[in-house]
Parts: C-alpha cells; sequence; structure tokens
C-alpha cells in the first residue's frame, strides 16, 4: 500500500553506535499510516518502537532507508507544519501556565496570532482542563500533563500525528476523551500512528496494528476495515456442515468458528438468517478484532 | 531568527523572580559604585555573570530534561531556533547591562559629572564580552547534556590560568604556554577599559565562528526523547 498524503517508511534501519560496539536497532522496517487511519504500534521493551518514533519525527537519522511524509521528507517545514506529537511525558518549564505553555506551543506551530487565544482556550475546555490554565504545569498531576500534551499536538489540526502513550496516567475520563479526539482526527483524515502498550486500548481505536519486535516489523493486522465489519459467529459443534457453510459465507470456517467480512449490520443478520436455515446452531456473534494478547504472548 | 522563540526566552526571563532579584542586585551595586572614583568598578563582572547563568540554559538542559523534542517537531529550523534563543538571552543581559549603566549614570549625576565615554565604553565592552561568553556557552551546549556547557566553560577557564601559571612558573615548554596563551586570548579575552576596537572585532568574530559552529552541531545532533 502507498500512497500520496500519508506517512510511508521503506527499509529502515537504525543502529546506535559507541566506540565499542554498533547495536543495531532497527533492521529494514516498512510500514505506511493512510490518511484517515489509525494505526497502532505495539511490541515489547527494548523492540526499537520509540527508536522508530524518533526516526518518523526527524529526532534521529536513519542509517538507511527512506521516510516519506505526504510523498515528502519528514523534516521539511512544510511537513513539520502539519505533523502533531504527544511525548509519552510533556516535559516543559514548570513554571509556565497551562495557558502560556499552550500558546507558545500554537505560535511555533504556525497558528495565526489572531487565532491563537481562542484556539488555546477551546482545546483547553475540549481536553477538560479550562479550570486550570493559569496554573503552572508544576502543579498538574500526570493526567493533567497529558491532557495538555494532547491540547498542543492537536491546536493546529495537524495531518500526521504520532501519539506515544497518550492515555497513560489518564483516569478513564481522560482515556474516553482521548478515544473520541484520536476518532475525531481520523474522521478529519489525519493519520495517526499511535505507540502503546495498551492493547486493549489498541484494539478499540485502531484500524491496524503493527507488531515490532527484534527491530522488524513481524504482524500487520487490520482490525477493521474502513467500509466492512468484521464478524465472528460461533456455532454449536456438530451442528454444521463445514463446506455449507463455506459456500454460504465465502470463505472457510476456522474449528467451529467462522470469520467473515460484511458491509452493513443488516448483512449480519442476514448471513446469520441463513447459517440458521442451513440448520447451523448458531451459539455466539459477535465484532472480530486481532487477538494481540495472542500475537503479543506469541511475539514477545 | 524566529520572533516567537525569541519573544517567549525574555518573557520566561524577566517574569522570573530570580531574574528580578538579579537586576535589583545589579541596580543597587551600579549605584553603590557611582560613589568610588573609579567608574564601573563592579557591575561587569556581574553582567558576566548573568551571561554564564543565562548562556548555559538554550540546548543542553533542553536535550537533557526532553523540552527540545517538543520544539523540534515545530515547523522551524534548527539553526534558526538555537540563534533566536541566543538573541533573547543576549537581549535579556544587554538589557541587565543597560539597567546597571542607566543605575550608574544616575548615582554619578548625583555625585558630581559624569563620565559618559567610560561610562558608555563599559557597556559596550560588557555586550561584546557577553555576546562571546553566550555564544561559546551555546556552542557548548549543543554539544553535551544538562549544564555540562557551564562546568567546561568554567572548568577550561580556571584550567588555563593553571596551566598558564604552572609553566609560567616551571620556565619550561615555552611553545605550549604560546599555544595557551592564544586560545585564553581568543576564547576569554580580558575586557579591556578603554574602548578597544581590536577587542570588540575580536569577541565578535570568535563569537560568530562559535555560533555557526553551534548551528552545524545542533543540526547534526540526535534528539532522542527520554534522552537522560
Amino acid at each position: 500500500m502507498t500512497q500520496e498524503g500519508g506517512v510511508q517508511v521503506r527499509g529502515l534501519h537504525k543502529a546506535f553506535k559507541s566506540w565499542r560496539r554498533e547495536q543495531p536497532v532497527l533492521k529494514g522496517v516498512d510500514l505506511d499510516v493512510a490518511p484517515g487511519e489509525v494505526v497502532g504500534l505495539i511490541g515489547p521493551n527494548g523492540a526499537g518502537k520509540t527508536t522508530l518514533m524518533s526516526c518518523l519525527l526527524g529526532f534521529l537519522h536513519p542509517d538507511e532507508g527512506t521516510i516519506s511524509i505526504d510523498g515528502r521528507a519528514n523534516d521539511e517545514l512544510d511537513v513539520r507544519r502539519r505533523t502533531g506529537f504527544v511525548p509519552e511525558r510533556v516535559n516543559f518549564d514548570r513554571r509556565e501556565t497551562g495557558r502560556a505553555f499552550l500558546r507558545y506551543m500554537a505560535l511555533l506551530a504556525g497558528v495565526p496570532q489572531s487565532e491563537v487565544d481562542a484556539r488555546v482556550a477551546a482545546m483547553l475546555e475540549r481536553l477538560g482542563i479550562a479550570g486550570a490554565a493559569e496554573k503552572r504545569l508544576g502543579q498538574y498531576s500526570r493526567g493533567m500533563l497529558q491532557r495538555v500534551g494532547m491540547c498542543q499536538a492537536l491546536i493546529h489540526e495537524p495531518s500526521f500525528i504520532f501519539l506515544d502513550e497518550p492515555t497513560s496516567g489518564l483516569d478513564p475520563n481522560g482515556v474516553l476523551l482521548v478515544r473520541d479526539l484520536i476518532a475525531e482526527q481520523k474522521q478529519r483524515g489525519a493519520a495517526v500512528l499511535l505507540n502503546s502498550h495498551q492493547l486493549a486500548e489498541i484494539e478499540k481505536v485502531c484500524d491496524r496494528v503493527l507488531f515490532l519486535s527484534g527491530g522488524r516489523i513481524t504482524h500487520d493486522e487490520t482490525l477493521r476495515h474502513v467500509d466492512r465489519i468484521m464478524v465472528a459467529i460461533t456455532m454449536l459443534p456438530g451442528s454444521f456442515d463445514p463446506a455449507a457453510v463455506g459456500r454460504i459465507a465465502g470463505t472457510p470456517m476456522q474449528q467451529n468458528v467462522l470469520i467473515a467480512s460484511v458491509e452493513t449490520e443488516r448483512d449480519i443478520a442476514q448471513l446469520v438468517r441463513e447459517l440458521v436455515d442451513s440448520g447451523a446452531g448458531v451459539i455466539d456473534v459477535r465484532r472480530h478484532t486481532a487477538d494481540l494478547e495472542g500475537i503479543f504472548r506469541g511475539e514477545a | 531568527m524566529s520572533g516567537v522563540v525569541m519573544v517567549e526566552t525574555i518573557r520566561r526571563h524577566v517574569t522570573n523572580a530570580g531574574y528580578l532579584a538579579f537586576l535589583g542586585l545589579v541596580a543597587i551595586v551600579a549605584i553603590a559604585a557611582s560613589h568610588f572614583d573609579r567608574p564601573t568598578a563592579a557591575w561587569p563582572t556581574l553582567i558576566w555573570l548573568l551571561a554564564v547563568i543565562t548562556g548555559a540554559g538554550p540546548i543542553g538542559p533542553e536535550f537533557s530534561s526532553g523540552t527540545l523534542q517538543l520544539i523540534l517537531v515545530k515547523p522551524l529550523n534548527r539553526a534558526t531556533y538555537l540563534l533566536s534563543r541566543v538573541a533573547g538571552v543576549l537581549c535579556v543581559v544587554w538589557l541587565t547591562a543597560l539597567v546597571a549603566f542607566t543605575c550608574e549614570v544616575i548615582g554619578r549625576a548625583f555625585t558630581g559629572a559624569i563620565p559618559w565615554q567610560v561610562l558608555a565604553t563599559a557597556l559596550l565592552n560588557s555586550m561584546a564580552d557577553t555576546l562571546l561568553t553566550v555564544s561559546l556557552l551555546v556552542l557548548l551546549g549543543s554539544i553535551t547534556r544538562a549544564y555540562f556547557n557551564a562546568a567546561i566553560y568554567v572548568g577550561t577557564q580556571i584550567g588555563i590560568s593553571v596551566i598558564t601559571g604552572v609553566l609560567t612558573m616551571s620556565h619550561r615548554f615555552p611553545a605550549v604556554l604560546q599555544a595557551i596563551g592564544t586560545i585564553d586570548g581568543n576564547l576569554f579575552p580580558d575586557r579591556p577599559l578603554t574602548f578597544d576596537r581590536d577587542y570588540l572585532l575580536l569577541a565578535a568574530s570568535n563569537a560568530a565562528i562559535a555560533l555557526v559552529l553551534a548551528c552545524f552541531a545542533f543540526r547534526e545532533r540526535e534528539v532522542p526523547y527520554g534522552a537522560d
């Protein structure tokens, strides 16, 4: 999959060198994030996720390979103007107030001076920290700093968003809020790369998930298609003819579970009706997502 | 040059309680020194000290604390950021020098004639001195972490003095002594008391070289997040 307008990485290699040895971290990473797509990045500690994010953001210089964003080099100013980044921990002058910090970030991001105050106020309101806007960052809790981090990344409505553990330290309300914000960005057409250890979170918000292990992408799982619904239908063992079910669904069975792809919810009802009519005992129907935990256990 | 970064750098300093206390101290010292026979007796040293403290701030400490990463994803060239930070710091330092100058002028206005030429020369030399100091600290900050730049800067100055003293007393290695003298004269030239065009040119040109090197080093520097 290649696209103009998204994030594209090809053959990315990165090693950390010291005078005694060279430690390869990324060993030929390929990845794509299309506009309007939310891609999760998972992997064990030391897999190279942070290094990959750092290369994408231009903090590290790759040894080999190419990174292009919207078909251009990732360090071009025009690309950066449309890039948002939420680090795992927001570090800034702790004597600054939340509002002053966001004003500075907005101005740096190229938000017109006349719009800065309104946008800052709107983001503070949206993230639920308007009441703490005049407090110093040093007085903020971890969760509040995380919200400020989201504010600074989204204030200029970027097209390419890189999130590193955006929900870490957030309370359940904050997690839901971040989930909504990611959905809004996707709706807006932004390409989002989400680095997280929280598999449940990845499963809920991502369209696709990449598993990075040993410096390589070892799995690329589609969790949901933009225009299709994946459904898992479990049938009572011995109650169905696998060949008949295969003909109805157009896809082979996996033991007593049928994983099918349909266009609408009405199609799910139709498929279940046909299966029941063929004599199959349907005992469970649910939307299907990849077994991230299984992948993680198998690979980590 | 980024006006946003420059203005923010100035704002953050002038709203800092520590800076305001220092500014008050400089003003008091300048007024007190206006009663001495010799003009500009003390405040240029304080201005140099302020240059060391504020000049140590850009890049190195930002690298270690992780604030730099938030800046580097913004549409801002690294060299532009570095030079804007330097410009902001220099504005603060020079503003303080101007306050000291003004305080001494006011103090001397009450006690007798104002030695305009001496005071203006001291202000100019102090500005050149701090330009070189801040540039060297930023160069060191662009290749080190945290406040190692200040440590290296002060350590080098002390080291050069010690080595020069030892070599002078031993009367050996005249070539080494001469080389160290040249380094000392270029990095830490003595601030003259009179107008000295050569000193001003030396400080300005060496500062420019330091800043060009700093921009180059910073451009090539890798800034992983969670660096320290």
